[in-house]
């Protein structure tokens, strides 16, 4: 047991984000119950799905804004989560329980080989939750050095994650200038010019350059909204989530801020965002989720999932949401 | 003999009248009134500092507890501190300290300010973690969703604007303060001393031969009258905070 695990479905370099059977509990309430998805360079994602059905749960534990009770997620080939050990089936061959049930079985069935067994026992560890109960602290250790291996600080990671609220959340302590220039310039990534300089411009693409000294209390919500984006956009994101960026808004204002974020999607961003703008998820997305229960009930390109959804709860929903 | 039994109406107040011009024209009651004025000050000034520094800890080490496992020892501790401090009487805890736990020749007033500084802590603490949960959650997400960390986003975004709330709370208990430091004078009323303060100050008029005043009620009512000047000094001043903080919402 002293060599380390070699995780084989290692981190596939296509993928920029991966996030493998997410299980979430808040006190007794499952709120994800195993969702995995994979989020490529340049895709965007749009999760719909009713309300409470977890779909902001699953968002905000791509950022850890909620820690997973379950489940991992990898974001540029680093692990944001503790290991899982259920989830790879290297580790789960190498402990000490796979072994001894191995053995019980060929000994039981001397005709048959170790491969015919393999997923049968996988199966059941990960079914009774063996590994827990079973394993000592050497099986642990491995466990937890390869997790030193892919950890990296939450903090750094998210500096690469862009997130958009529904609430906006500026900072109302600080001007709009403060707001994005505030990050960047504590973490170190630009000097205070270079950081006001790239703020204005970002300004000015969204027609503001005028608000850059005014405090959030005298913005409008869309206002608000927008530069909540720009403000993420400052730390040069690799990839952008989006809760619910529209809900809070007045119908009004709705239509500016899904006009800069189809021209963040334009410029290649790559995008995850929780929304009930089917129009926007018709018009930008690559893959649209339907998310239900704390499992993702539907998966497909925009076309097929609005023309002929499959699911019968996605049914249902479509037909409340497309009047 | 009879005289006792003249009753003019405002007589009292005449004879008032009378002590605090005795007061006002003896200099040595000047001089005690001064004084107790001025240690009053200190003990409250040093009293509220130590109290504001530990309070501001103990609230983000409650806080924190909250968030990590690391921290949940201190958390008991600061638990265990507020609790005990807050459920029992100042003048228990200033006995405590001054006889029990320092009992040390000439620190007594320094152990006295000390109480005064632990005791203000245990509210200031409360007052502070109150004003810390008052500013909305998404604005701490905010801070770490763009990379701050924990401590980063509280200290930028979260206190500045918590500030705000606190202030009112902490004035509060900063007037409370000034006026429970009177309760020095149960471990010590010496001239001269850090102990002498307005409170002892008064009696002292009053006891005093040199002094011809007619009755103690006088007294205290100048040393109140002293006690309520630097209150609204504190009010003014704390008005002039908040209208500062205040100003950076327009």
């Amino acid at each position: 047991m002293k060599d380390n695990f070699e995780i084989k479905e290692k981190f596939d370099e296509s993928y920029l984000l991966k996030v493998s059977g997410l299980f979430k509990k808040f006190d007794k309430l499952d709120v994800l119950k195993g969702i995995s998805c994979e989020v490529k360079k340049g895709e965007k994602i749009v999760v719909i799905g009713p309300s409470g059905s977890g779909k902001s749960t699953f968002l905000r534990c791509m950022n850890l804004l909620e820690t997973p009770t379950f489940g991992e997620i990898w974001f540029e080939g680093k692990l944001l989560t503790p290991v899982d050990p259920y989830l790879h089936k290297t580790i789960i061959r190498k402990s000490k329980t796979y072994n001894k049930i191995l053995t019980e079985l060929l000994t039981a069935n001397p005709d048959k080989s170790a491969e015919d067994f393999d997923e049968e026992i996988i199966e059941r560890i990960k079914k009774e939750d063996l590994l827990k109960k079973n394993e000592g602290s050497t099986f642990n250790k491995s466990v937890k050095e390869l997790y030193n291996q892919f950890f990296q600080n939450i903090n750094v990671t998210r500096q690469k994650i862009g997130m958009v609220f529904q609430h906006f959340n500026l900072f109302n302590n600080l001007t709009v200038m403060g707001n994005m220039t505030l990050a960047p310039v504590k973490l170190k990534l630009k000097t205070k010019e270079e950081a006001e300089k790239r703020a204005i411009e970002l300004l000015k693409r969204i027609g503001l350059e005028d608000k850059a000294n005014v405090y959030p209390s005298t913005l409008s919500g869309g206002q608000k909204q927008r530069i909540a984006i720009v403000r993420a956009l400052m730390m040069e994101p690799d990839v952008m989530l989006f809760d619910e960026p529209t809900s809070a808004l007045d119908p009004e204002m709705v239509g500016e801020v899904l006009e800069l974020m189809k021209e963040l999607a334009d410029t290649g961003m790559t995008m995850v965002v929780v929304t009930h703008e089917m129009g926007f998820a018709k018009e930008v997305a690559s893959r649209v989720l339907f998310v239900d229960e704390g499992i993702i009930k539907e998966e497909a390109p925009p076309k097929e999932f609005f023309a002929n959804p499959k699911n019968e709860r996605l049914k249902e929903f479509l037909s409340k949401v497309l009047i | 003999m009879e005289e006792r039994y003249v009753v003019l109406p405002f007589y009292g107040l005449w004879k008032m009248f009378q002590d605090i011009i005795t007061i006002f024209a003896n200099s040595e009651a000047r001089g005690y009134l001064f004084q107790g004025f001025w240690h009053t000050l200190v003990i409250t000034v040093v009293a509220a500092m130590i109290g504001l520094v530990l309070g501001f800890i103990v609230a983000l080490v409650k806080i924190a507890a909250t968030q990590s496992k690391l921290m949940k020892i201190p958390g008991v501790i600061c638990n265990i501190y507020t609790t005990v401090i807050r459920g029992t009487p100042v003048a228990l805890q200033l006995v405590l300290m001054c006889t029990a736990i320092f009992a040390i020749r000439g620190f007594t007033p320094y152990a006295a300010v000390l109480t005064f500084g632990i005791n203000s802590g245990a509210y200031v603490s409360e007052n502070i973690r109150a004003g810390i949960y008052s500013v909305d959650k998404g604005q701490l997400e905010a801070g770490r969703a763009l990379g701050l960390s924990w401590g980063k986003s509280m200290v930028k975004i979260v206190m500045p604007q918590a500030i705000k709330n606190i202030i009112p709370a902490i004035g509060n208990e900063m007037i409370a303060l000034l006026k429970e430091t009177s309760i020095i004078q149960m471990v010590g009323s010496t001239i001269g001393a850090l102990t002498f303060d307005l409170n002892v100050a008064s009696t002292t008029i009053y006891y005093s031969k040199n002094i011809p005043v007619n009755s103690y009620v006088t007294c205290a009512i100048v040393a109140g009258v002293m006690y309520l000047v630097v209150v609204y000094a504190m009010v003014l001043i704390i008005k002039l905070i908040e209208r500062r903080l205040r100003k950076s919402e327009r």
